[in-house]
């Protein structure tokens, strides 16, 4: 039977969460894979958590509590928050970068630092990687792109059955060409970064 | 270049979102006439069509409700075109009585309602089944579990419909509506204008004398449509054994990846029921014969296993069904496949694989939440900031369904309670009338069309005592920013039937009224001092257009952006600090590295409303956002 893949995207409305599943999953078909994605939103304007799924060679769009086998992250707040769907052993590929939540940012609560985020994530699982992604986006030309960086880390991996030229294909195919480039540039970031 | 989803070639395949593929299917059906009220999670099938609308050879609305949408559509498939119209699942309570007897007339041109059910309230005030809607309507009911599907099942339940001139129901759920997949297009059909309505009142007009035969003729079309769904290519057998399996809607896709997770594909005997309703028995029967035990796997409530139930009783078979009542499902949220692979096991006994290592899923940390907002320069926060300034606890919040339910979280505290849309005015009145407490009722401009206009109406002629605020942001916001009766733009271009809102209300007789823009704190304070000393219906309204929808569809800039000018952390010290970080909650506002407060001009949205509020805040020339 083929390989079953589930990963588990999450982020803040607002940072492209979405945009990057869409991409993946347009990736993955062009490579010929059954892919089926999900997508939970309505919220995700109001700096809500908007959270994603890809899964390929299953039917199901909904991954599980303990069902992923990568939890990307693209908050690092988030990606602690959604540790308990990534299975045991998981991968894990983060976000450095973090958009603290009002009740934080106001002072009314406290959010684990860094550091203790990241010390909480490796033990939790098989491999973990933590990218400056905003800073990637921006040095791509569009902050917006750093969850694309984060893809072409993903990609420098070599976890995905399909590789970064299947990614740079759907970016070409769907996106006008200024905007594209500055997504292939972060797309060379992230694997750069990686690989680095 | 084209759109695939009106111009794509047939044979082709297409990554599209579920609510993409619906169009698509209703497009190679021939779809001649559309009709919506938006909501998630059905608002994309709308929305796709309106943008599309300028290339569509069908006609297009929104309607200003559910009710509305499927009398609307009701007309058009009376004329003979084929009619859709899309709602979430509550809207499909707003819209029951034109639908049941929708179903006596029937539908010359063809018929379908999209009802978009949401499982786990993901953004929803409930979770209700609206199956049983095929069930009190008679009508058949298709539940896609994939893209494919979704584009499938839409055409067929509409050709179906065309064929027997009778409705009928797409059921699908949050997941299946949001979900991606692959789909391959078919060659779309062309079908000839619309013949016009033909008089006919003994089949048309539903008075007593013409309403029992036309029940008669319904209970005909169910006789056909079970007929239909026993070869329906939708319901499908696979495996063997003696424990079997009926699943239906996304509950099948969960089957799937739990039959591959378990080992258990082709072990166990499995009845897909994609055309759900009428069940088609003989298919069912057949099916439970040999079985010893059977499992229902469907979500919500337990309405394919009741069925099954009676339908065994019926045909004298004794084997042992397992669902809700008994089995392990649960009759409420959503279902995934480890929770159907823990039933599977259960059922046919097979236990639980070792774990290939000892480690344990992680845990969940406490962590600060991250609950959706009001937008930095909402003008809904604005508007709740002063009536809270004037009223305090005082007052009774009423509140009701758009962004502004939002204002629910503290410091705002808006929302007391909320029964459904347009509920905010009527059940209000109901409140102050019975307790004599005072009462606000906040109603956004969508739902004030909606059904808020009922209420207002209501309220005047009962003598109802209430201040009602309605929260005018120009757009549909919640949902996407559609268009709604009383906005200036869509996103296709001017509203030329602009239906103003203060008018309506000055029509329904209410005579204090005031028409504030909440960004002017002082003026909307006063008009609402003003308000609060008078008796009776009261309406304030409160226009200022959605920030994002000034943004993107009015091309309206900030100018400013706030910053903080002085020490806020002295002025708090000598009494002179207002303390905006605790009132007003603006997601702009922060506290910097030295934990003194701040205003992030990224965020700032250029309001101004915080500098009403503190002279330590002022404005400078922000970059064009």
């Amino acid at each position: 039977m083929s390989l079953r893949l589930r990963i588990f995207m999450t982020g803040v409305g607002g940072q492209g969460t979405l945009t990057a599943t869409t991409l993946l999953a347009r990736a993955a078909l062009a490579a010929g894979l059954p892919v089926t994605s999900g997508e939970i939103h309505g919220m995700a304007q109001r700096g809500g958590v908007v959270e994603s799924t890809l899964l390929i060679n299953c039917k199901s769009p909904k991954i599980g509590p303990g069902e992923a086998d990568i939890l990307l992250g693209f908050e690092p707040l988030e990606t602690l928050r959604a540790l308990p769907y990534l299975k045991p052993g998981g991968l894990v590929l983060s976000s450095a970068e973090s958009l603290p939540p009002l009740s934080v940012a106001t002072g009314k609560e406290q959010c684990p630092e860094l550091e203790e985020i990241k010390k909480r994530v490796t033990a939790a699982c098989g491999r973990a990687r933590f990218l400056p992604c905003r800073s990637l986006g921006i040095e791509a030309g569009a902050v917006q792109s750093g969850n694309i960086a984060l893809l072409g880390a993903l990609c420098a991996m070599d976890v995905l059955p399909f590789g970064k030229d299947v990614i740079a294909g759907a970016i070409r195919a769907t996106m006008k060409p200024k905007v594209a480039e500055v997504n292939l540039k972060a797309l060379d970031l992230g694997a750069a970064c990686q690989a680095a | 270049m084209a759109n695939p989803l009106l111009a794509g070639t047939p044979g082709e395949t297409h990554l599209l979102l579920g609510n993409e593929a619906i169009v698509r299917g209703a497009v190679e059906a021939g779809i001649q006439f559309v009709s919506c009220y938006p909501g998630t999670p059905s608002s994309e099938v709308p929305d796709t069509f309106f943008r599309l609308s300028p290339d569509g050879s069908y006609t297009f609305e929104y309607s200003v409700n559910e009710k509305v949408a499927i009398e609307v559509a009701g007309g058009a498939t009376l004329a003979g075109a084929m009619s859709m119209a899309t709602m979430k699942h509550v809207g499909v309570n707003v819209a029951a009585d034109p639908l049941l007897t929708l179903a006596y007339t029937g539908s010359p041109g063809g018929f379908m309602l999209l009802s978009a059910d949401d499982p786990g309230c993901h953004s929803s005030q409930n979770e209700q089944d609206n199956r049983i809607y095929a069930r009190i309507a008679n009508l058949p009911c298709l539940e896609p579990a994939t893209a494919q599907e979704c584009k499938d099942m839409a055409r067929a339940a509409l050709t179906i419909s065309r064929e027997l001139g009778t409705p009928a129901l797409l059921r699908t759920t949050t997941r299946v509506n949001h979900l991606r997949g692959p789909v391959v297009l078919a060659e779309p059909t062309v079908l000839p204008k619309p013949a016009g309505f033909q008089k006919n009142p003994a089949r048309f007009v539903p008075i007593p004398a013409f309403a029992r035969p036309m029940h008669l003729r319904l209970l005909g079309i169910m006789d056909k449509l079970r007929a239909l769904a026993e070869q329906s290519p939708f319901n499908t057998v696979s495996g063997k054994g003696t424990v079997g399996v009926v699943a239906s809607g996304i509950s099948r896709a969960y089957l799937a990846d739990a039959l591959a997770e378990t080992g258990l594909e082709g072990k166990v005997k499995v009845l897909e029921l994609g055309f759900s309703h009428p069940l088609p028995e003989n298919l069912v029967a057949g099916f439970l014969d040999g079985l010893k035990t059977l499992l229902v796997l469907e979500e919500l409530e337990p309405v394919l296993e009741t069925e099954i139930r009676a339908l065994a009783q019926k045909r004298g078979l004794t084997l042992t069904i397992l669902g809700k009542a008994p089995g392990p499902m649960p009759r409420f949220g959503e279902f995934d496949a480890a929770m159907v692979a823990v039933a599977l096991r259960e059922v046919t006994g097979v236990a639980e694989p070792k774990a290939d290592c000892a480690c344990q899923a992680p845990q969940a940390a406490p962590l600060p939440n991250r609950p959706p907002n009001l937008c930095a320069g909402c003008p809904h926060r604005a508007t709740y900031l002063a009536v809270r300034k004037v009223f305090g606890d005082s007052a009774v919040y009423s509140s009701d369904i758009g962004c502004y339910t939002l204002g629910i979280l503290p410091p705002l505290k808006a929302a007391d309670f909320l029964v459904c849309m347009g509920s905010s005015i009527s059940a209000g009145s109901g409140v102050s009338k019975v307790s004599g407490q005072t009462v606000v009722g906040f109603i956004g401009d969508s739902t004030f069309f909606h059904s808020g206009m009922t209420g207002l109406v209501n309220a005047r002629f009962n003598r109802h005592d209430i201040l009602v605020v309605i929260l005018d942001n120009r757009t549909t916001a919640m949902t996407g920013h559609q268009p709604n009766p009383g906005v200036d733009k869509t996103s296709l271009g001017d509203n030329p039937v602009r239906i103003d809102i203060e008018q309506v209300v000055r029509g329904i007789g209410v005579e204090q009224i005031r028409k504030v823009n909440p960004l002017n704190l002082k003026a909307t304070l006063k008009a609402i001092e003003e308000l609060k000393d008078l008796k009776g219906v009261r309406v304030l309204i409160a226009e200022e257009p959605c920030p994002l929808f000034a943004r993107r569809a009015l091309g309206q800039k900030r100018t400013q952006v706030a910053y903080v000018a002085a020490d806020c952390a002295e002025a708090a010290r000598d009494g002179s600090c207002g303390d905006c970080l605790n009132t007003l909650a603006c997601p702009a506002f922060r506290l910097d590295a030295a934990g003194k407060m701040a205003i992030d001009p990224l965020l700032c949205s250029g309001c101004m409303l915080c500098l009403q509020l503190c002279k330590n805040i002022k404005a400078h020339k922000g970059d064009s956002k």
